[in-house]
């Protein structure tokens, strides 16, 4: 058996696993770029790692803070601008990307732009930032849903999933086809997407979740997989890698957070 | 020519020239090297009627929008202090009607500043988003926002945005010369486009160098002299954001930012403090260092760690050998001359 490890690792490793090797990779902030770095030291080392902002195969050694924080890196190896990254993505050279999610519907559809109303938000979201272009011509999209909630219908269509589901996305000739995303990791399991509906179901669950809880979130009658199985207990290499490369990753945003501003709080006083 | 072309102003001079009511605003940098130093000045002057363009909208929007300079924006990425339960200045001026917003996709925003830096009138953009509300709801743009053309070559609809070209842009960047070329490293982004596109140009720096070291290095300029009106040097011109071989981003004072972001008297008593409580960057940094101290501006100082120099060098820098001989005639100047004598090629 290996060491206790927290959920936030497992969810690391989760991701990681969507990178293989020799892929190019568009990493998000947050989990991917943890992720990103777990994959290329331990599964995928000639993985190209790109972030839109124009950095372009870099070895992270601190998480990053956000997509053009290039202090985390000890330079890079092509540094290009962001109308290219997106162009080289349009041109097919970007095999998976990663997105956060804020509401997501069955057919993986996103929004990441606003709750409620768009023009007087109840509550305003980031936006589409690259999101929209990413999903859109990437071969592969995993998405990551933390603090999201699934919905029947989006309050805001930010990003293309499969549209109506089925082969609507493919008959639409706005993408490429096979495009789209493959995978949706929460905090209570991983959702895969059925090949001929392109709806997604439960294929994986974390410990200590019931398939209750999981249809709880969930408003439509949630499909599961007949070989439903448990996320894999991380090994100790992988726990050691994503703790001392991001500790407050390791701990959850919420406990990081916490430990963070008590930490400024004791810097300012002491000056 | 010994005409002195020199653009160095103070930030207060500069806002004051080419910054106006109603300008379109462009904020050049993306997300990192944000021109704060600019925009707290843009602040104090108290403009308004700005149409505001920031490519990641987030710490330097916040601030134009919660000190309502700005009634329309124009952007791809907001910022949410304080996750579910805090709130944006853009959330509020959206809800008390003050602020109209456009969203684009990272793409989009930053191919019509390409559209504009290049003359051209409008630009392709990616016609996945078709299917998205990105196109379907529209702002203060309507019907220009976007519009679906058909290829004449393979007769396929596209997708595409129109030009953008600001009034003014003002942008931080690591170095220039006191004419006003502006160098920049790092994450690239939509820098150069930002500030190419606009109509003037207002460049802070952390440091004014010699022409020599630009014109050493002139791959690393991204904004040509003769397009910028203004050089304002500013150690520190970005904090809290962070500036590549400058310093790290000031995870504190970004910290107390975002604590204070989330309602609007905390963002006012925040930017009393720090925007309309320091006339300039100099007293900033004082206000800083007097009250938490000089350890944690030291603290994210950058280690060098320097690009290796690319040659710029060639095998000779003049047309005449070590002899005095034309590499090419194989003649000294004297003999030259003779020459063109002899053959007639002389008016006398």
């Amino acid at each position: 058996m290996s060491k206790p490890y927290t959920l936030q690792e497992l969810l690391v490793i989760a991701v990681a696993k969507e990178i293989h090797d020799h892929e190019n990779v568009i990493l998000g902030v947050g989990l991917p770029t943890t992720a990103g770095a777990l994959a290329k030291a331990l599964y995928a080392p000639h993985a190209t790692l790109m972030m839109e902002s124009g950095i372009i195969d870099f070895e992270p050694l601190l998480p990053l803070n956000h997509i053009a924080d290039a202090h985390s890196c000890r330079g890079f190896s092509y540094a290009t601008d962001l109308f290219s990254a997106f162009t080289m993505t349009y041109r097919g050279f970007v095999d998976v990307c990663f997105l956060g999610v804020g509401q997501v519907d069955k057919y993986g559809n996103l929004n990441t732009t606003c709750i409620g109303d768009y023009y007087k938000p109840k509550m305003r979201l980031p936006g589409s930032g690259g999101a929209c272009d990413f999903i859109s011509y990437a071969k592969r999209t995993v998405l990551t849903m933390l603090g999201g909630e699934f919905v029947e219908r989006l309050d805001y269509f930010t990003s293309p999933g499969y549209l109506d589901g089925g082969n609507s996305r493919d008959q639409s000739g706005l993408f490429p086809v096979g495009s789209g995303p493959t995978m949706l990791l929460t905090t209570k399991g991983v959702f895969r997407f059925d090949p001929v509906t392109k709806e997604m179901y439960l294929s994986q669950i974390h410990p200590r979740i019931t398939v209750e809880q999981v249809r709880k979130d969930v408003p439509w009658n949630l499909k599961i997989a007949d070989d439903l199985k448990e996320s894999p207990r991380p090994t100790d290499e992988e726990i050691d890698f994503i703790r001392r490369f991001a500790p407050a990753m390791s701990a959850g945003r919420e406990l990081a957070m916490e430990l963070t501003i008590a930490n400024l709080m004791k810097q300012g006083k002491g000056g | 020519m010994a005409i002195e072309n020199n653009k160095v102003m103070s930030v207060h001079g500069a806002i004051s020239k080419f910054v106006h009511d109603g300008d379109e605003l462009v904020i050049g940098n993306y997300t990192v090297g944000t021109c704060a130093e600019l925009v707290y000045e843009v602040v104090r002057q108290c403009r308004k009627g700005l149409t505001l363009y920031s490519q990641s909208g987030i710490f330097d929007v916040e601030v134009l929008v919660g000190a309502g300079c700005a009634d329309k924006l124009v952007s791809t990425y907001v910022l949410r202090a304080g996750g579910k339960k805090g709130g944006s200045a853009v959330e509020r001026a959206m809800n008390a009607g003050t602020l109209q917003v456009e969203d684009y996709t990272n793409f989009q925003y930053n191919a019509r500043l390409v559209a504009g830096m290049h003359g051209f009138s409008y630009i392709q953009v990616l016609e996945g988003a078709i299917a998205t509300d990105i196109f379907r709801k529209r702002s203060f743009m309507g019907e220009n926002k976007f519009r679906i053309i058909k290829c004449p070559y393979t007769g396929k609809d596209q997708l595409t945005v129109p030009a953008a070209n600001p009034d003014v842009c003002i942008v931080h960047v690591q170095r220039a010369d006191k004419y006003g070329n502006a160098q920049y490293w790092g994450a690239l982004g939509s820098v150069a486009a930002a500030a190419l596109a606009s109509k003037r140009i207002v460049i802070s720096c952390e440091e004014i160098v010699e022409h020599d070291i630009i014109q050493s290095s002139p791959h690393l300029t991204i904004i040509p002299a003769y397009r910028v009106d203004a050089v304002c040097e500013v150690p520190w011109g970005a904090n809290p954001t962070e500036v590549l071989g400058y310093y790290n981003m000031d995870q504190f004072m970004y910290g107390l930012f975002m604590m204070m972001d989330g309602t609007a008297a905390g963002l006012k008593t925040w930017m009393d403090e720090w925007v309309y409580g320091c006339e300039n960057r100099v007293a900033y940094i004082d206000h800083y260092v007097q009250k938490f101290g000089s350890k944690i501006l030291d603290g994210i100082r950058c280690k060098p760690f320097y690009s290796a120099p690319a040659n710029y060098g060639s095998a000779f820098t003049t047309r005449w050998d070590n002899d005095g001989r034309e590499r090419a005639i194989g003649m000294t100047l004297s003999e030259f001359e003779q020459t063109l004598k002899e053959r007639g090629k002389l008016y006398e």
